[in-house]
């Protein structure tokens, strides 16, 4: 018994050995070149893709923006900075990029208080909860264009429920061409815009509400605080920095939306919805100047810029908070 | 005063009523879809419009088969999301594990530079990338497609993925090393299949930019059997004839793959997987 005990330890060990003697060793001698060269050798891929994709567009981006680069010509030549001295005089543009953000800025300010309504009721506890919250995902989660298509559908001035609608409960009595006029287009743009970003506020200020201990809610019920003040002194802190967060990115998206934009209304009325994504489109694939177009992004630069290192620190503020 | 009770339920009237607002909102647009797509041609131009109709019609759904491209395109589309999203959530695995597990002159760096691509607008890269693809000869392909998706999904999917990695203890994967596991060895036999969740989610992520990209194919593939499903289906709006109820309902069938994607996600991810494999 005890001879068959001993020789079970005995060979357990010597395969103990046999596995991590040289194992060991080789850890030891290889360690930090192996580890290295590893280390680079699966970032590889992803360096490549994002290095050609876009890092390389990027730069090149602000060389063909000194250039007279245009569709069909291969042969190009620099201009130095013509390009932007024709874009900076240029009324279009400059009521197009403010239009941008304009847009977005109102855009966000819409989306940031109904998505927080609407996270503080499914926050509450209610039979039917988990599927109330997936519903009004919905709109985030559909296809971009098909929501999009959706509202152009419904915004359709001869056949759309729209105006069937609102002049059923009397509240026109033509019907309106919601994307067809000026001052409506815009508005009109912006409602889409709105019903398929609040749900991405909503979700994400859940997630922050839900984050808040519930202790903390307890306390100020016990020092005799009101709904309100436990709302203004508790909640609000709690979600301050998701707020910041989930504003900034849409914020982002919303300036830099091209595709709402170009299925609702390609620019128009005239002019009336014209962003800056939809002038760079214009001005490379239907002028066909590359390289005038390329600047536009350029100049934009110094904004967004300013936007990515707010985005950044608050993203690390949020990482600290945790 | 009113009584707290009476407060009380006057406060959780308001919130399901405001439920029930919010809710309408968010479904009627997604029920006129789905109406449009079944009703009969007949009963769509109409100037005041049925709420419901009582001759759903299969009619939309075989003109859109037979009357545009929307089956090539539903082809172009697939392929394109599903060999995007196997590449990318391969390629994101790989970074993802050499930025969170290993140590190496110069790696936060390209965390950060990785971030900071995932930052940067599409308007942006957008021309120099047509010159690119372009001298290359890949416009008019699925293979500028592939790429245009990977561009999209992999910075966020290296993100996350390196912090999935990252809450995983180091000591499952020594553990797995003594056993005489090489590195890839771990990775996919250990590390991967804990950290499937977050995979999951990378590849639900990179599928769905894939699979709804408009600009890109819209700019790069000037062919309609080259476009993608958003491209075509929006294209459809301007044509000389009115054809909502085949762009309704096509719009239903491209919702619903990435429908289904994130219900079945959301059921993989499981916490705790890793729970009390570590003591101490």
């Amino acid at each position: 018994m005890a001879d068959t005990g001993s020789d079970a330890a005995g060979q357990l060990q010597r395969i103990a050995a046999r596995r991590l003697g040289p194992q060991r060793a080789r850890r030891r001698r290889l360690r930090i070149g192996e580890e290295a060269l590893i280390g680079y050798l699966f970032l590889l891929p992803a360096i490549l893709i994002l290095a050609v994709m876009v890092g390389y567009p990027a730069l090149a981006g602000l060389w063909y923006s000194f250039s007279n680069k245009m569709i069909g010509f291969p042969k190009f030549k620099f201009v130095g900075l013509e390009n932007y001295r024709e874009l900076v005089g240029e009324v279009t543009l400059r009521e197009a990029v403010l239009r941008s953000f304009t847009y977005a800025g109102i855009a966000v300010s819409i989306k940031l208080p109904i998505g927080l309504a609407v996270a503080l009721i499914l926050n509450q506890r209610f039979r039917g909860r988990g599927p109330a919250r997936g519903l009004v995902l919905l709109p985030w989660s559909l296809p971009l264009v098909v929501s999009v298509l959706i509202w152009s559908w419904m915004y359709n001035d001869l056949f759309g429920v729209f105006n069937f609608l609102l002049m059923k409960s009397g509240l026109i009595k033509v019907p309106l061409n919601f994307l067809g006029e000026a001052k409506l287009a815009l508005p009109s743009v912006m409602l889409t815009n709105v019903w398929r970003g609040f749900p991405f506020f909503a979700i994400n200020l859940l997630a922050g509400l839900q984050a808040v201990p519930d202790e903390l809610y307890e306390a100020a019920r016990v020092d005799g605080a009101s709904r309100l003040q436990s709302f203004r002194h508790i909640t609000l802190p709690g979600v301050r920095t998701v707020a910041m967060i989930v504003s900034l990115l849409s914020f982002v998206w919303t300036s830099n939306d091209f595709t709402t934009f170009w299925v609702l209304t390609k620019g128009g009325p005239g002019t009336a919805t014209k962003t800056f994504p939809v002038v760079t489109y214009e001005t490379a694939f239907m002028a066909l100047e590359l390289g005038k177009a390329a600047a536009i992004p350029v100049l934009l630069i110094p904004l967004f810029s300013v936007l990515i290192v707010l985005l950044t620190r608050a993203v690390s503020r949020r990482e600290l908070e945790r | 005063m009113i009584s707290y009770r009476t407060r009380e339920r006057l406060f959780r009237g308001l919130t399901f009523l405001s439920l029930g607002l919010v809710l309408l909102v968010v479904l009627f647009p997604i029920y006129w879809m789905l109406l449009t797509g079944i009703k009969p041609r007949g009963e769509l131009y109409l100037p005041e419009p049925t709420l419901w109709t009582k001759n759903p019609t299969l009619d939309n759904l075989h003109g859109l088969f037979y009357r545009t491209p929307f089956a090539i395109q539903l082809r172009n589309t697939a392929v394109v999301s599903v060999v995007a999203t196997m590449l990318a959530i391969t390629v994101a695995s790989l970074a993802g594990y050499s930025l969170s597990r290993l140590h190496f002159t110069g790696r936060d760096f390209m965390a950060s530079a990785i971030f900071f691509t995932y930052l940067i607008p599409g308007t942006m890269t957008l021309i120099p990338l047509y010159i690119f693809l372009s001298r290359l000869g890949l416009l008019n392909s699925l293979y500028c497609l592939v790429l245009t998706s990977l561009a999209g999904g992999t910075p966020f999917s290296i993100w996350m993925l390196k912090g999935y990695f990252t809450g995983i203890p180091v000591d499952l994967e020594d553990a797995a090393r003594i056993d005489g596991c090489t590195r890839l060895q771990a990775l996919a036999k250990v590390i991967l299949p804990i950290a499937a969740p977050g995979i999951v989610a990378c590849g639900i992520f990179t599928f769905t930019i894939s699979w709804n990209q408009y600009m890109m194919p819209m700019i790069l593939n000037n062919k309609e059997e080259l476009w993608t499903l958003a491209v075509g289906l929006a294209g459809l709006v301007y044509g000389d004839v009115f054809l909502w109820g085949e762009i309704m309902i096509g719009a239903f069938l491209m919702s619903i793959p990435v429908l289904l994607l994130y219900v079945l996600g959301q059921r993989f991810i499981v916490t705790g997987l890793t729970a009390g494999a570590v003591k101490g």
